[in-house]
């Protein structure tokens, strides 16, 4: 029996292996080490979504995943993924604020560097950015595994400091309220006291 | 007829017992406040762990009340109008963690109280119905904090309900005939479909707002119109050398003591985010399709039981939460002659119990588990 191809099938068998080996690849994340780092450090749990649209992570055809993204997001993620040196703004539709920021603080090339010490990247990020303005800097919060793009997730005691300096008026506002309202209760209840004690008759 | 004297007797001596419970001549006002006295001794700071309990509550009602305008019981906007509420309505995020840490506060000080009440055998005649609406006002405070747990449909709270909610079938195996289903019946009546959905988020809802707190508003007024008629228990084995007066001075010292609460629980919610003690990726809306996230655990006040059933047996925690619950109904009953000493020593065991497993349940797990 003599069996024969044409040329399409050929390659159709020669690329199919490829194919299935591509698509049968474990997601994998973007780049783990900074995850690992960040949830061995703070003993909290820690996911894509610190970085990342997707919580799962960029591979995959959901919101913010490489394989959901459109010709237009396409080229934003070309072009962020050609930031090299610090400075450029970059708009990578697979990264969040925080992600995009990172990139443009220090250079993708700085970036991919730090893989080797994951520890350096909070040093490496500017002091002074605190993305969701909580007083906690986005480094501090990378290092502690909270989220750096929301103001009510934070390391609890450094949340508070930072929120007792930030609200200190309101505190001392509502202490002030408190002991009125106390010294007024306290005032009505003697009143009170006083009106319903049965009342004496005088001697004659 | 010797039947009938007993059904007589028994009658009588029914209606003695609830009359000793809720005596009429002492249900009015001047018995309540003018003639009230609280002992002054030793342990006098036990008698205001139910007043903070019960501030903590008003403050669950009036925050949830501020809640309820904004919050949507359905499963695709639950967690969106949680959202709104943090970020855009005024002052939501700070009335949201009021809600929060108090409902902490409600269930730490409602746990003291019993623990207290307990030391000082507040639970002698008369008190026996109070201290058993008690126990049955904690168990509703804790269900309070496992429904109100689903209502944001994020990650750990519906997690956690699937796992609280299994768990509440599983007990049904170590049950004997017609017994063997009512878990099972329970579990589907609290879900009310296949898996944890819009049925069981609209269930939880509805016990939350509504069937809670009508229970809880009932019960608590029983309880409090108890406390009022009988007055405070002695406490201590000897008698009292002092007492004051409830009304003004207890009553003012109480409400001075709500307002430090009040003012470190402003504090506390506008200083320090109640989901900030969470990983932020548990925060995230409820993905029914996507895996279940690690670390999912249940709220802080169920650790004490959360830590042993994940190194013991099912049926050995069963069998001693059984156990615990009914030895706590029978308190009245089955501390009757213990000293006070004794029963000290208890609620030591027990508060130091429930510390360490709240504190370091997750390290000894780690310790015992690897």
């Amino acid at each position: 029996m003599n069996i024969s191809f044409s040329r399409t099938s050929k390659t159709l068998i020669a690329v199919t292996p490829v194919l299935i080996w591509l698509f049968a690849m474990p997601q994998t994340q973007a780049y783990p080490q900074f995850q690992e780092f960040s949830e061995k450090n703070s003993g909290r749990n820690v996911n894509c979504a610190m970085c990342h649209v997707n919580g799962d992570g960029p591979t995959g055809d959901g919101k913010g995943q490489i394989g959901g993204l459109t010709k237009e997001e396409l080229d934003s993620l070309m072009k962020a993924r050609s930031a090299l040196a610090p400075g450029t703004l970059v708009d990578s539709p697979i990264l969040n604020k925080f992600g995009n920021e990172i990139i443009k603080d220090i250079g993708k090339r700085k970036f991919l560097e730090l893989r080797q010490n994951p520890k350096d990247l909070a040093k490496a990020l500017p002091a002074q950015s605190d993305l969701d303005q909580d007083g906690i800097s986005d480094g501090q919060e990378y290092l502690d595994g909270t989220d750096p793009l929301n103001p009510e997730h934070g390391d609890p005691l450094k949340l508070l400091m930072a929120n007792l300096n930030k609200y200190r008026l309101h505190v001392i506002l509502t202490f002030i309220a408190v002991m009125t309202l106390n010294w007024g209760i306290m005032q009505f209840l003697k009143g009170l006291e006083i009106l319903t004690k049965p009342r004496q008759i005088p001697k004659a | 007829m010797t039947r009938d004297n007993s059904g007589i007797s028994k009658t009588a001596s029914a209606l003695s017992f609830i009359a000793d419970r809720f005596p009429l001549e002492k249900m009015n006002l001047e018995h309540m406040l003018a003639h009230k006295e609280v002992p002054v001794h030793k342990m006098s700071w036990g008698y205001y762990t139910g007043g903070m309990t019960m501030f903590f509550f008003m403050i669950q009602v009036i925050t949830g009340l501020f809640l309820l305008f904004y919050y949507q019981p359905t499963v695709s906007d639950a967690n969106l109008s949680v959202e709104y509420i943090t970020k855009y309505v005024s002052v939501g995020g700070l009335i949201r963690n009021m809600h929060a840490w108090s409902a902490s506060g409600m269930i730490f000080f409602a746990v003291v109280h019993l623990i207290t009440a307990f030391a000082m055998k507040s639970f002698e005649k008369p008190r026996e119905l109070t201290w058993i609406m008690g126990v049955l006002l904690l168990i509703i405070t804790f269900t309070f904090g496992f429904t109100g747990y689903l209502l944001p449909w994020n990650q750990i709270a519906v997690n956690a309900t699937k796992v609280g909610l299994q768990s509440v079938e599983d007990i049904g195996q170590y049950l004997p005939g017609m017994l063997h289903d009512v878990p099972r019946i329970l579990r589907e009546t609290f879900q009310g479909e296949a898996s944890v959905g819009q049925s069981t988020l609209g269930r939880f809802y509805a016990l939350h707002v509504v069937l809670l707190p009508l229970a809880l508003a009932g019960l608590l007024g029983i309880h409090l119109l108890q406390v009022q008629v009988h007055g405070m228990s002695q406490g201590v084995d000897e008698k009292p050398k002092k007492q004051e007066r409830f009304f003004p001075v207890f009553l003012f010292k109480d409400l001075t003591l709500w307002g430090v609460l009040f003012f470190i629980l402003f504090t506390f919610s506008l200083c320090i985010p109640f989901e900030s003690f969470l990983p932020f990726p548990l925060l995230a809306p409820y993905d029914a399709m996507g895996a279940t996230p690690p670390g999912i655990k249940p709220e802080w006040y169920f650790f004490f039981v959360y830590y042993p059933l994940e190194l013991l047996p099912f049926w050995v925690i069963l069998l001693a939460s059984g156990l615990i619950g009914a030895v706590l109904i029978f308190t009245p009953w089955i501390f009757k002659g213990s000293s006070r000493k004794t029963l000290g020593f208890i609620a030591t065991a027990v508060s130091l119990y429930l510390l360490i497993m709240t504190l370091f349940g997750e390290q000894i797990y780690h310790l015992l588990k690897h």
